[in-house]
């Protein structure tokens, strides 16, 4: 396994501030993986993500990309990674094509390439139609999908990409998740990415760290994260208000609202339940296993 | 190790962000209406008309409306400019590109000059009409003009990357506009002016860019343009050397 990024006690601490930013973290990200950072507003998490792209220097610890120093090589860095900031106005002068094909040119690529990979983003990001607009006069949704296409041209081995799918319709969110994993399986490109998102980008991210005050509480694969808690199925059911279903003894629902109700449940007996549940009953009925959300909610709290 | 991006060649990063600059003009062709053409062809009408005929008065106003219109479409826009690229995270985003810093400050300056040439010409003619100004080019303003332009371009980067927000830079800029243009030689004769005005304007980068301009476009060409050209030149590598070294670049 070839290493992309190595972060060994990785400290910040912003100038008049009792708190560390990010309080002497540790870990690898492989080549080729799909890395995502969960947490709160305020864990942390941008502050990591400015220092691996070299936008801000490390009070302490050391970070390595491919083996080369990221504060010493800074040059380096910037030829190995497409960054895309939690701000979505950083080229709002110019028109959604022109955006695309500098950020591509810039990274090295020839013109003509360059020109060909803008026509092919506009239509892989679905903004194509809107290519000849300034980006002041976009919305916010255009606007991420625009720096989403600015990231990703240009072809850098590694993206970063912070809370890509902010301010997106659920139709795009989903997009946007398919083209990420699409990029990581054909190009074999490493991402790391800040996400809010935590149900949808379990069907993206490989590994997960969720950072709370600077720190990670948890680090791992979802599946390792699933087995250190408990091993429940959460059922979902939705039935009429005047007629709720009749429940299998001992099973009590951990909330109810009115023609709704949410059981967490052993394997067994959410077998059960379903072999008793009278279904033509219910309105809907939904049950997952323990999700990145929930990871995220237990590890956060 | 995958392969890493080819980053491109100086001259090259030079042109993109130069364009990319230029791009500016789709919000700073109203100033430079209104600031660069409207603001100095007023001040020269104006105060041409309280100088009379006296034709040392008038070249001062004309020259000085000049570099009234080079301020405001330089230090001024360049202030806007890189207090905006600060807060809009521009500098961050170009920082994480294979481009180097100093073409990023250096395409933005020459980008606005090229922006400003419109307003510089429009004052020039239009006061010299107004005022019944003779010209009498020298070659040396093809020298000249871009040395007056980067010690205020300089001086705009500056306040752009040192305030807080691009409402402060316009402030700040203003404000230092006023201060330079009325502290010396620069729309008024100096014997209009206090001994400490003058003495003051020995440190005013204004003051060597007006005297530099009468002398190129109305002339006599003496002596004194090259030592104008000197202290332009001084204040332009001190000004873009500070602005180089307090970039937004790797931060600590």
């Amino acid at each position: 396994m070839t290493v992309a990024y190595r972060v060994e006690n990785l400290v910040k601490r912003y100038p008049r501030q009792d708190v560390l930013a990010v309080d002497g973290m540790s870990f690898e990200i492989a080549e080729g993986e799909i890395f995502g950072l969960l947490g709160d507003n305020g864990a942390g998490k941008t502050t990591l993500v400015r220092q691996l792209v070299g936008l801000l220097r490390p009070t302490s610890g050391r970070i390595e990309l491919f083996g080369r120093d990221v504060v010493k090589d800074a040059g380096f860095v910037s030829t190995v990674i497409g960054y895309m900031p939690q701000s979505t106005s950083a080229l709002n002068r110019l028109t959604v094509g022109e955006a695309v094909y500098f950020a591509a040119h810039l990274r090295g690529m020839s013109r003509r390439d360059a020109r060909r990979e803008r026509d092919e983003l506009l239509e892989l990001w679905r903004i194509a139609a809107i290519g000849h607009k300034v980006s002041t006069d976009l919305s916010g949704g255009q606007r991420r999908l625009l720096q989403l296409a600015v990231a990703t041209a240009g072809r850098a081995p590694v993206l970063i990409l912070d809370e890509p799918t902010n301010d997106l319709d659920p139709v795009n969110k989903k997009h946007v998740w398919e083209v990420l994993r699409d990029f990581n399986q054909q190009r074999g490109t490493t991402i790391l990415l800040v996400t809010h998102d935590a149900v949808e980008a379990e069907k993206a991210i490989q590994r997960v760290g969720i950072v709370q005050r600077g720190r990670f509480t948890a680090l791992g694969t979802p599946a390792q994260l699933k087995t250190a808690i408990a091993q429940k199925l959460k059922v979902h059911l939705t039935f009429p208000p005047d007629d709720p279903p009749v429940l299998p003894f001992g099973v009590v629902p951990q909330e109810e609202s009115e023609g709704s109700s949410l059981l967490m449940l052993d394997r067994d007996e959410a077998a059960e339940l379903l072999g008793k549940l009278d279904l033509r009953k219910i309105t809907d009925i939904r049950m997952t296993s323990t999700t990145l959300e929930d990871l995220y909610l237990h590890y956060a709290s | 190790m995958p392969p890493s991006l080819r980053r491109p060649r100086p001259h090259t990063q030079f042109t993109d962000l130069f364009l990319i600059q230029l791009s500016n003009f789709r919000w700073s062709w109203r100033g430079m209406v209104v600031t660069g053409m409207l603001a100095p062809i007023l001040a020269t009408a104006s105060l041409g008309a309280f100088a009379g005929r006296d034709q040392e008065s008038l070249t001062y106003v004309l020259c000085g409306s000049i570099v009234l219109s080079l301020m405001f479409q330089n230090q001024n826009n360049v202030a806007a400019n890189f207090g905006f690229m600060k807060a809009m995270g521009t500098l961050d985003f170009f920082a994480t590109l294979p481009v180097h810093r100093s073409l990023v400050i250096l395409a933005t300056v020459l980008a606005f000059f090229a922006l400003s040439i419109p307003s510089l010409v429009a004052t020039a003619v239009l006061g010299m009409v107004i005022l019944g100004v003779h010209l009498s080019i020298s070659p040396l303003v093809l020298l000249v003009v871009p040395l007056c332009v980067l010690p205020m371009a300089g001086i705009g980067a500056l306040i752009g990357i040192t305030v807080r927000s691009p409402a402060e830079a316009g402030s700040v800029s203003m404000l230092v506009t006023l201060l330079l243009l009325f502290m010396g030689p620069v729309i008024l004769p100096p014997d209009r002016l206090p001994d400490w005005m003058i003495a003051v304007s020995h440190v005013s980068p204004t003051s060597y860019a007006a005297s530099a301009i009468r002398q190129v476009l109305i002339g006599p060409v003496t002596g004194q343009v090259w030592l104008d050209m000197a202290a332009l030149a001084l204040v332009t590598a001190v000004t873009l050397w500070g602005v180089g070294h307090k970039l937004p670049w790797h931060q600590k």
